[in-house]
């Protein structure tokens, strides 16, 4: 008997027109994941399916946990015996190491030339398993264990109960993004879910050199890779604001620090999502979290872009978002003691309520267009993926 | 030279030496410090760690890097002991363990645990239904070797993970894995703590780790400081770990091949020795082929093993570690105390050619003849 793993697809199979191009979408991101184990894919209306070596599949399985538009992940049993003595044998084997009181057979013939019918099949192994195992009962309703029978011209699929997949859309489906990724908890939870809705996104971090040291920096990069279990690859525009920053703190007015820079912030990232064909900013800001998250301010710093920025963590409370940190592994690094740049020169009262005048009339005093610029031309870009950097490979 | 000691220890080979030599030169930082040579070696700790996390299908933090399978044993032991005390205080091993798991053990015994011994059939495999049995509503942990060393039986540790869990879910299932790593596939997932050493692969001595499942909790025995993992605080041996990570890529490729190989040269050797009335050949259907246990039933072994020592072949009796004079895992298998007393274990590699096979039996036809002539 061969082990498969089969697939249920999500929310994409709602999507009449488009589903084939769901579909490549989704088989392209599982090949490019699978990409260093053997693997065979093929798929029908409504699944795919996934050969690989026997020792593979447990990893295949916890990677395949992974992507985005799966719905089930179910490890399947393929054999070539037809006879019908031989399918109450298997079935009765296969489930006899599992623990349930109810159950349900669910029968499909695709071969309709197969000599028993699908209702005949249910009775005849239902009432075998109950003949040969004790303590279970049928339940047509709610079964704890299904058993799935699927009867084709030269071989018979089994299978059972699946693990839950993420769900969400195949990544890249739904176009690109940028997400502004610094070290703390919310952005990299803002990506995951962008990253969710099928959004393929790059980032942009901001450093500070001196002020904000190499570790913070390695910071950044590493939750970048754990986003990049889930997207493919990241491609990281790694923007040096040391001078904007000090231009501004010499410049402007300590209550509209923070505004002023995000407002920098929110313009260079537009400009870099242009030039990277991402049609939406994404970000961690949570309303009420800290003074530039309130509404005015909000509104003081989007107003210098015309792109929209989603905020997927706007009406969340930082408990829910720090639970979301935690299952998709990115608090841990969140939580290491490195500032980034939003945090190093925070002004003692920061401006609730920011004029949009008044950052108009500050802006004037400094170049902030050259500054600009001069931080996007030859900024560094990282590709950073799941997979070990080349530069150990001669010592690991 | 012909050494067959492959079970004792092996050479570190010369890519892992590379490492060692490379590492310690470029990386000095401690990896604990904050500054760019601290992180520098950080990384590099990082990217060892999750090659090996990578290869097994396991989590990073699920490795605790220990001096090797000795102190591993010690961690997992003892510290599910005192995680659990208050559970229960019985603990199940195999009579086929290593000498240090029953150091352990007695240990424990002496500060209020429980310890039971699970029998084996004549094969060498665990006897299911007496597994099953001895397990309680106390039992905390189960102690099974994968492979074991004198012998060469290996355990299926899916199906003792299955009788275990489905008599207490509780109860946590450790395996000392140090002899079956690089020679057959292993499953992590079928198993919550693992013990395994780097100089059984081509590694350093020295250094070897703990698989920990983040399923279960376990106490430490170690204490100190540093940012890596609590169960083994201080500096962690960057060099060491480093050659650990690449001698367990190295050691994890072709197994099968390797071991369809190896097998033949085993063969060759059993073929040659079964001739000889007076000496059996401890294997049994589990045994794998890298390691090969006879008894060589009217001469000491350690006399013979003087002998072919003069023709710098290298084996050994029972193991490198225990100290007795009869071996427990033939007791175990074949309840014979005179074949337990003339064991000697012939332990191969894929490294081992067969010229070397050809040389061995050469000698040993020459002094096994001549040791019974003098009788």
């Amino acid at each position: 008997m061969k082990k498969i793993i089969i697939i249920k697809y999500g929310e994409l199979s709602t999507k009449k027109d488009n589903i084939n191009f769901f579909i490549s979408k989704l088989k392209n991101n599982i090949s490019l994941i699978l990409e260093s184990i053997e693997n065979e894919i093929s798929y029908d209306f409504g699944r795919m399916f996934i050969k690989v070596n026997e020792n593979d599949i447990d990893i295949v399985v916890n990677k395949l946990k992974k992507v985005f538009g799966i719905l089930e992940i179910i490890i399947g049993y393929i054999d070539n015996e037809l006879e019908i003595e031989k399918i109450k044998n298997n079935t009765l084997n296969l489930i006899s190491d599992k623990n349930f009181n109810t159950f349900k057979v669910i029968t499909k013939r695709s071969d309709k030339t197969y000599p028993i019918n699908s209702m005949e099949i249910n009775n005849v192994i239902g009432g075998y398993l109950l003949k040969n195992i004790s303590n279970i009962k049928v339940d047509v309703h709610n079964p704890e264990l299904s058993i799935n029978i699927e009867i084709r011209k030269n071989e018979v699929l089994y299978y059972f109960n699946g693990i839950k997949g993420l769900g969400g859309y195949p990544v890249g489906t739904l176009g690109k993004g940028l997400l502004m990724l610094s070290g703390g908890i919310d952005s990299p939870v803002s990506g995951y879910m962008a990253i969710k809705r099928g959004v393929k996104i790059e980032a942009i971090y901001f450093e500070s050199p001196p002020h904000t040291s190499e570790m913070a920096k390695e910071k950044v990069i590493k939750l970048a890779r754990v986003l990049s279990y889930y997207n493919a690859e990241i491609k990281l525009h790694i923007i040096n604001f040391t001078e904007i920053q000090e231009t501004i703190l010499k410049n402007i007015p300590h209550d509209y620090l923070i505004t002023i820079m995000r407002r920098m912030m929110y313009r260079i990232s537009a400009i870099i999502a242009h030039n990277n064909k991402c049609n939406i900013l994404i970000n961690g800001e949570s309303i009420g979290q800290v003074a530039s998250q309130t509404l005015t301010s909000m509104r003081a710093i989007n107003e210098v872009i015309k792109m929209p920025v989603i905020r997927p963590l706007a009406c969340f409370d930082k408990l829910e978002i720090i639970k979301m940190a935690k299952e998709i592994q990115t608090y841990d690094i969140s939580t290491l003691p490195f500032e980034d740049c939003c945090t190093i020169f925070v002004p003692k009262h920061p401006v609730i309520n920011p004029s949009l005048s008044k950052c108009e009339e500050y802006e004037k005093l400094i170049p902030y267009k050259e500054l600009i610029h001069k931080a996007i031309k030859n900024h560094e870009v990282l590709i950073i993926k799941e997979k070990m950097e080349n530069k150990y490979q001669d010592l690991l | 030279m012909i050494y067959l000691d492959y079970s004792a220890t092996t050479p570190v080979s010369y890519e892992v030496l590379d490492t060692i030599s490379k590492v310690t030169k470029e990386f000095i930082g401690n990896a604990n410090s904050l500054h760019a040579l601290g992180l520098k070696s950080a990384n590099l700790l990082e990217s060892a760690t999750k090659q090996i996390a990578d290869i097994y299908g396991i989590s990073p933090n699920e490795i605790i890097y220990t001096s090797g399978a000795t102190e591993a044993n010690n961690m997992a032991l003892i510290g599910v002991a005192m995680a659990n005390h208050k559970k229960g205080k019985h603990i199940i091993v195999s009579k086929l363990e290593h000498p240090s798991i029953y150091a352990i053990c007695n240990y424990l015994k002496s500060i209020g645990f429980e310890i039971s011994y699970v029998n084996n059939d004549k094969e060498g495999l665990i006897d299911f239904e007496d597994l099953k049995n001895k397990i309680r509503e106390d039992t905390i942990l189960v102690s099974i070797c994968a492979v074991n060393s004198e012998t060469g039986v290996r355990q299926p540790l899916k199906m003792i993970r299955q009788i275990i869990k489905k008599e207490n879910l509780a109860t946590i299932f450790h395996s000392d894995i140090t002899q079956a790593v690089g020679k057959v596939s292993i499953n992590f997932h079928d198993i919550d703590l693992a013990s395994m050493s780097a100089h059984k692969i081509f590694g350093p001595k020295g250094i070897g780790f703990l698989y920990k499942s983040n399923m279960i909790k376990i106490t430490p025995i170690i204490y100190g400081s540093g940012k890596f993992n609590e169960l083994k605080p201080g500096t962690p041996p960057l060099p060491l770990i480093a050659a650990l990570s690449k001698a367990i890529r190295l050691a994890n490729t072709d197994l099968e091949k390797r071991e369809r190989f190896v097998n033949l040269l085993n063969m060759k050797i059993v073929n040659f020795l079964e001739k000889y009335p007076e000496i059996k050949i401890n294997k049994t259907k589990y045994s794998i082929p890298q390691i090969l246990n006879i008894s060589i039933m009217n001469i000491m072994p350690e006399t013979f093993l003087h002998m072919l020592d003069k023709h710098e072949v290298y084996l050994s009796t029972n193991t490198a570690c225990s100290s007795g004079e009869i071996s427990n895992s033939i007791m175990a298998i074949y309840d014979d105390p005179k074949r337990a007393k003339h064991t000697i274990r012939i332990s191969l590699s894929y490294v081992t050619t067969t010229d070397e096979i050809n040389k061995f039996l050469e000698i040993f036809k020459e002094e096994y003849e001549n040791a019974i002539s003098i009788k």
